[in-house]
């Protein structure tokens, strides 16, 4: 070394220097922060005496509620995979006129093949009713998703005036007085005509307000409405897991009520696909049903719901903090006005709830959905009669069965018939599957 | 233009250096870090209800969004810098569409007078539709979604293009059209030494502003294809969660990489047109 002259050896050394802490630099920059280990997933073995499907690959969409969930478990939990599926892809949504979007152009032009979704906007897209040009994309309802897991949250300043699932106190003159001031409650959910509407509308008619005249109703993304609800300029949101935990920790407001107090046990989202995929994939179309019941399953293990939240809050998939996700899986839900409610018979389920199965798509529920749209005049009374014949067409659940008995569920997990039979709502409303006119005439707020 | 950077290796030339170009590096500095100032004041004395820089920075989720931009754990779970790139890669192809076309509809607008008073209306006509208003009457017209998300940069950034072209090709000044026809300079030459260098630096700041333009229509264009990699999306999904502090530093991301191609853009205009 001693050769070298004075300066090159300290240019040497000063390089040195340079290299080590650029290469630790980079180390640290280019590869993955650190964080604890990944879920393992369960096992992928793939049965033999099965039939092959048609296509390994399918795409469905989600939009990041705790809904989708038994679409993502299903993926991170390779039972897609188990079933034959290998190349399924889970395909995170902007918004829901995002996914109606990208159903109608369907997999081959980048959209998607199905996903989830609210009722009953399969049939709204069969229809024609919400597409561009009213072009009509028939789909297929092939099994409910989940059951609970939605509230309406009301913007904090409303707090202690009685606004809970049934009124209290001068909760109705708050509307009336908000309507005389010339500044009508405002409400508002990510996607018009379905689960969301229907849960604020029926909550409010069956306190007395008519969300028509006394109530404006809007639609707006969910981050909007809360920071609106944060600075005043929105009352209420009709929403589902994980805001309303986070609407009441960030103490923006309360939840007034959930909708498993509204109608316990109720139907939520769902599983549709498009009419033309299932019919060229009859097998691959059962091979997702029966990976997806298999997550549903796993989901409805309590001890699973730790790992459940875990999979769930990554970045991947809602990119929250797990915590927001783990008290209402395990049905603990802080209502934020003192009340606390814990019941895990409130808590989402998915597999199997108090009535029986979740699962499957009632063709019952259905109709609830489409009388329901009846009753706030979106759907058409005219088109009452038509009920039961596009329901026929669009809820299989007898792809249900079938994938049920291949899964080898027992028989007590099947259910016999096509409807649940009579639903009874919190307000003592009831609905009979078998004469829904009635329904419709026992209500006091309605458009029909 | 002669660029002297022989390593002279002794302070002396740093001076110097510092001399000829502090005056360049300085203002800047000094600008951005006084912005950074005002808004951790006006931020932590709760003037704006928005989390300040130093907050954004200690804030857990944001560094690692800021120290691992390379990170890769599979999905859309990915660092800011392949977020950004694959958004980059969208961008360039709707802005190459937009340029190609714009600059020759410009051509063609300005050298026809007749085309530009039947084409001029609709154009200042749709120039004014925000991108996210394109978004479902691409999705509509073309049936798919990458193609209809690209249109959707294209469309939003060929204006400045096509109108600046219009217009600089109007503008070539009268002494050279009488110096062609003086000459009798055939249409190919007439295009090539009259034309094309006289509308050039017009042509240019229709190129710089549609640039700026193009990363606007972004989001709007990656709402269209959802599920994917790239900023746009990242940015909506960071804003459906209500994640300010991520769309922020989204942002310092679109902005890095907006001003480098505008000084791309206006190094490649100086290496053509020249200091004019």
């Amino acid at each position: 070394m001693s050769h070298l002259p004075r300066s090159t050896r300290r240019h040497f050394l000063s390089l040195m220097g340079a290299t080590a802490t650029s290469s630790i630099f980079l180390k640290g920059c280019l590869g993955n922060p650190p964080s604890d280990s990944p879920t393992a997933p369960v096992n992928t073995v793939v049965s033999a005496d099965q039939p092959k499907p048609e296509t390994t690959k399918i795409k469905l969409g989600y939009i990041p509620i705790v809904e989708s969930a038994p679409i993502i478990i299903a993926q991170e939990k390779r039972f897609f995979a188990k079933h034959g599926m290998t190349e399924v892809e889970v395909s995170k949504q902007a918004s829901w006129g995002a996914a109606r979007d990208n159903v109608v152009i369907g997999s081959q032009g980048g959209g998607i093949d199905g996903g989830m979704w609210q009722m009953p906007m399969p049939y709204y897209i069969t229809e024609g009713r919400i597409t561009t040009n009213n072009q009509k994309v028939p789909m297929y309802v092939l099994l409910q998703l989940i059951t609970h897991g939605n509230g309406i949250a009301i913007a904090g300043k409303h707090k202690g005036k009685g606004l809970t699932t049934k009124f209290a106190g001068g909760a109705k003159a708050l509307f009336s007085n908000l309507k005389s001031a010339g500044t009508k409650f405002k409400a508002a959910y990510t996607f018009p005509g379905a689960n969301q509407e229907l849960w604020i509308r029926y909550w409010l008619a069956a306190n007395g307000i008519d969300p028509d005249s006394d109530v404006e109703l809007l639609t707006v993304p969910a981050a909007q409405t809360v920071a609106n609800m944060k600075t005043g300029t929105m009352d209420a949101f009709s929403t589902g897991d994980p805001w309303p935990y986070r609407i009441v920790k960030d103490g923006i407001g309360f939840m007034a009520t959930l909708t498993a107090e509204i109608w316990k046990n109720h139907p939520e989202e769902y599983l549709a696909i498009r009419q033309d995929w299932v019919d060229s994939h009859p097998i691959a179309t059962k091979a997702v049903i029966k990976a997806i019941m298999e997550a549903q399953q796993w989901c409805d293990d309590f001890n699973n719901r730790p790992e459940l939240a875990k999979i769930l809050s990554g970045k991947n998939y809602f990119n929250v903090p797990e915590n927001v996700l783990m008290e209402p899986f395990m049905g603990k839900y802080d209502m934020g006005d003192g009340r606390v409610i814990e019941d895990k018979s409130i808590a989402a389920y998915y597999w199997k709830d108090e009535r029986g199965s979740v699962s499957y798509p009632y063709r019952s529920h259905d109709l609830w959905f489409l009388v329901e749209c009846v009753r706030w005049g979106i759907l058409p009374k005219s088109e009452m009669a038509n009920f039961n014949a596009l329901i026929a067409k669009v809820n299989r659940e007898d792809l249900w069965r079938e994938s049920a008995k291949e899964l080898g569920i027992p028989d007590s997990d099947i259910p016999t018939s096509t409807s649940r039979g009579v639903e009874k709502f919190f307000d003592g409303k009831e609905f009979n599957p078998e004469n829904p006119q009635a329904y419709l005439d026992s209500l006091a707020i309605k458009r029909v | 233009m002669t660029t002297t950077t022989r390593s002279n290796g002794n302070s002396n030339g740093l001076a110097r250096f510092w001399r000829k170009n502090g005056q360049y590096i300085l203002p800047p500095i000094v600008g951005i870090l006084s912005f950074l100032i005002l808004w951790q004041i006006l931020s932590s004395t709760g003037v704006i209800k928005l989390s300040g820089p130093w907050d954004i920075l200690s804030d857990k989720n944001s560094q690692t969004l800021i120290f691992y931009p390379f990170y890769d754990r599979g999905g859309l779970d990915k660092g800011l810098f392949w977020q950004t790139f694959a958004s980059f890669q969208r961008v360039m192809i709707g802005y190459t569409c937009a340029a190609i076309v714009g600059i020759s509809m410009g051509i063609l607008v300005g050298t026809t007078p007749i085309i530009n008073r039947a084409l001029d209306p609709l154009f200042q006509f749709l120039r004014t539709v925000p991108p996210l208003a394109w978004v479902p009457i691409s999705l509509a017209a073309l049936q798919q979604n990458e193609p209809a998300a690209l249109f959707v940069i294209f469309i939003t950034s060929v204006w400045p293009i096509l109108i600046n072209t219009t217009v600089g090709v109007q503008q070539i000044p009268q002494d050279y059209q009488n110096v062609a026809r003086v000459l009798q300079l055939s249409r190919h030459k007439y295009f090539f030494k009259i034309l094309f260098p006289s509308a050039l630096p017009y042509i240019f700041t229709g190129l710089r502003i549609a640039i700026g333009l193009a990363w606007l229509a972004i989001i709007a264009a990656e709402i269209v294809m959802s599920g994917i990699v790239g900023i746009g999306f990242f940015i909506w999904d960071a804003y459906n969660n209500g994640y300010v502090n991520e769309v922020i530093i989204s942002l310092v991301y679109i902005g890095a990489v907006g001003l480098l191609l505008d000084k791309s853009m206006a190094w490649i205009q100086h290496r053509l047109v020249g200091d004019s």
